[in-house]
């Protein structure tokens, strides 16, 4: 354009020769030609914009469906010493624009039998609304199904790269790892605490998150040790379950916690299955004689016994409906000490009623056991306690029925009484800062339940021998409780428990372990009480996860005696 | 006179639009080749993702357990645990194997 107005020869001023009166009018035509084509086009893009701007309908609303397909990008998770737990993998996944199918038999009858994980009826559903341009065919799926759907050439389906979870340890550590949902959106245990923490990152497409690994407590090595003792356990003795957890005394760090059966993190369906619930932090239970650790403990922190108070405990107890008796009643009055190795219901009965409900409530309220109480993976199923607090669940409560409990907040309250006495909250996430911690007893009062504890497993009487580790000082308390069953308590259905702890002189570590339901074998040294199953079960654990832990043996820390 | 000046300015248009589309031309072509490097960068962080977890895989304790047993080793016991100086106390006898029911 402006190389024509150039030249065009113009009048040069001084000249004195006119144009040509017909040149002049040719140009004026040239000018007038030339606007007006610009004038056309100018018309053409502006009825084009009119027409799109009028016409509206789907072809537009689809195009902007499409990209809101999102997935979520998530950091890997490792376990206390770096070793990959999950992480974000980059696979295919196929999706169909229905307008360009031509021909839906065979689209659906090829996918059908390329994929045969893919249901025919809903995805001749999908696509048949002809109204829609976007459906998803198939996800995540291997670079082998990708390349046998891609040689089928089919027109209307393409592929996009999207992000799915891989957990490649399988179901190690599946309760507390989580899971997600197709989306790649964290549904259960961390994984949902990185979506919950701003972790996970809403993406379209393949985009990694630049954001570092997430380090949980967990120590992988431990939890497999732990997990194949658990599965030994539940099948020597015929347990319908078993849980088991390891926790960190000082910083309540959950360096194990296995509950069987497992739940698979790339199986998103066991978080549905109710026989897979894990039973630590998701189920409470009538936890039994474990529970006089804290009775006990109740009794020393408030001064109204020491360890060498004799309770009479010749006679059964009655209060309300209930007569409580002792499994094995020892025909004589028994110290503070022998009512915890003897595991004296009528003793720990005794001393939670001379105490009194009130300060029962408070000392447990102290504990952290009235209160719901969470992790950073989750909430921990709420303790539920009785309507009244009344003599009779004074009594009971004291032993370890009429109140129950998530394993993992019952275990936490162990910890917080043989650490020293300070509160420790659980956590899933290692390095965590632990902060202010509120003392729940004096250090002597823990003293004295770590010395009772070590007595339990080391003396002839206790309930708890088979759970010696010579090497480790193993201490603990046993507990067989009766599961509540229809109109009462089922005798022969019990939860066998011991609670413990290592190495006793100063406790790093607290184990707890549960057999749901075990069964008699034949034979002498079976039995469904704890001390008979739970406690050696202890015992093959920490041996085999004390060196893993770091804990030194005792005949190598002190050198020869 | 103006005409050759508006001949040459011609020229100088030509050869300025000739100019500019070379170097369009390149910028795409460099365009083209950051792109390819990066979708290259993408499958090797993939690849490298990909590694990681299989090299979990294999590594899983599950796994590796048997094959330890196989080979005669087993899990580390105190007893493997010395004083540099040798002077600790004598290992306890290994724990027996618990009774099947």
């Amino acid at each position: 354009m402006t190389a024509a107005t150039i030249i065009i020869p113009m009048p040069r001023a001084g000249d004195g020769a006119r144009p040509a009166p017909g040149a002049v009018a040719r140009q004026r035509r040239r000018t007038l030609l030339t606007l007006g084509g610009m004038l056309a086009c100018l018309a053409l893009i502006g009825g084009q914009l009119v027409r799109l701007g009028l016409r509206g309908g789907p072809d537009i609303r689809m195009s902007l469906a499409e990209p809101l397909a999102k997935s979520w990008s998530r950091p890997d998770i490792v376990d206390r010493h770096g070793r990959l737990i999950a992480t974000d993998i980059a696979l295919h996944s196929l999706y169909a624009d229905q307008q360009l199918i031509l021909d839906l038999d065979e689209v659906v009858e090829k996918i059908g039998a390329a994929l045969p994980g893919v249901d025919a009826a809903e995805l001749r559903k999908s696509l048949a609304d002809k109204s829609r341009r976007f459906a998803w065919v198939a996800r995540g799926l291997s670079p082998r199904q990708a390349q046998r759907v891609h040689t089928l050439g089919l027109p209307g389906l393409a592929f996009r790269s999207e992000l799915k979870r891989a957990y490649p340890l399988g179901a190690l550590g599946g309760h507390l790892v989580g899971t997600v949902n197709v989306d790649n959106k964290g549904i259960a245990g961390a994984e949902r605490m990185l979506d919950d923490t701003g972790r996970a990152e809403a993406v379209q497409g393949p985009g990694r998150t630049l954001k570092g690994p997430v380090r949980l407590a967990l120590d992988i090595g431990v939890q497999h040790a732990l997990g194949e003792e658990l599965k030994q356990a539940s099948t020597r003795y015929s347990a319908t379950g078993a849980a088991g957890l390891v926790l960190d005394a000082a910083k309540g760090e959950i360096v194990a916690a296995v509950s069987l059966p497992e739940a698979d993190p790339s199986r998103p369906a066991d978080w549905l299955d109710p026989a897979r619930a894990d039973r630590l932090a998701g189920g409470t239970y009538e936890l039994g004689s474990i529970f006089k650790v804290l009775t006990i403990a109740m009794a020393l922190e408030t001064g109204a016994a020491d360890l060498d108070r004799i309770v009479d405990v010749r006679q059964p107890l009655s209060t309300g409906p209930y007569t409580i008796r002792d499994l094995h009643p020892p025909g004589r009055p028994l110290s503070m000490r022998e009512v915890f190795l003897y595991s004296s219901n009528v003793g720990a009965g005794m001393l939670a009623l001379e105490m009194g409900a009130e300060a029962q409530r408070a000392f447990l309220g102290r504990l952290g056991l009235t209160e719901a109480m969470r992790t950073e993976a989750g909430p921990i199923a709420p303790p539920l306690l009785p309507k009244t607090w009344g003599r009779t669940e004074t009594v009971t409560i004291g032993y370890g029925h009429g109140l129950a409990l998530a394993p993992l907040q019952f275990a936490a309250a162990i910890a917080s009484l043989v650490n020293g006495g300070l509160q420790i909250a659980p956590t899933v996430l290692a390095g965590a800062e632990p902060g202010e911690r509120r003392r729940v007893v004096s250090a002597a009062t823990s003293a004295q339940i770590c010395e009772l504890m070590r007595l339990n497993v080391t003396h002839a009487a206790g309930t708890g021998r088979r759970a010696e580790v010579e090497d480790y000082r193993v201490g603990g308390k046993t507990g067989t409780a009766e599961m509540p069953g229809r109109g009462g308590y089922r005798e022969k259905a019990v939860i066998s428990s011991f609670v413990g702890a290592f190495p006793m002189d100063a406790p790093q570590y607290v184990t707890l372990v549960l057999l749901f339901e075990p069964q008699s074998g034949e034979g002498s040294g079976t039995g469904i009480t704890a001390g008979l199953n739970a406690a050696p079960v202890t015992a093959r654990i920490v041996e085999r996860i004390a060196p893993l832990l770091g804990v030194l043996p005792r005949r190598v820390e002190a050198g020869v005696p | 006179m103006y005409r050759a000046v508006n001949w040459g300015l011609m020229l100088l248009t030509l050869a300025s639009a000739v100019g500019l589309y070379a170097i369009k031309y390149s910028t795409r072509q460099l365009e083209g080749r950051v792109q390819k490097q990066e979708r290259r960068l993408e499958a090797a962080e993939n690849d490298v993702t990909v590694l990681m977890a299989e090299r979990a895989h294999l590594a899983r304790p599950e796994r590796l357990e048997p094959l330890a047993r196989a080979l005669g080793l087993v899990p580390i016991g105190s007893g493997q645990y010395l004083r540099i100086d040798g002077s600790e106390a004598p290992a306890p006898p290994p724990r027996p194997a618990p009774q099947s029911k």
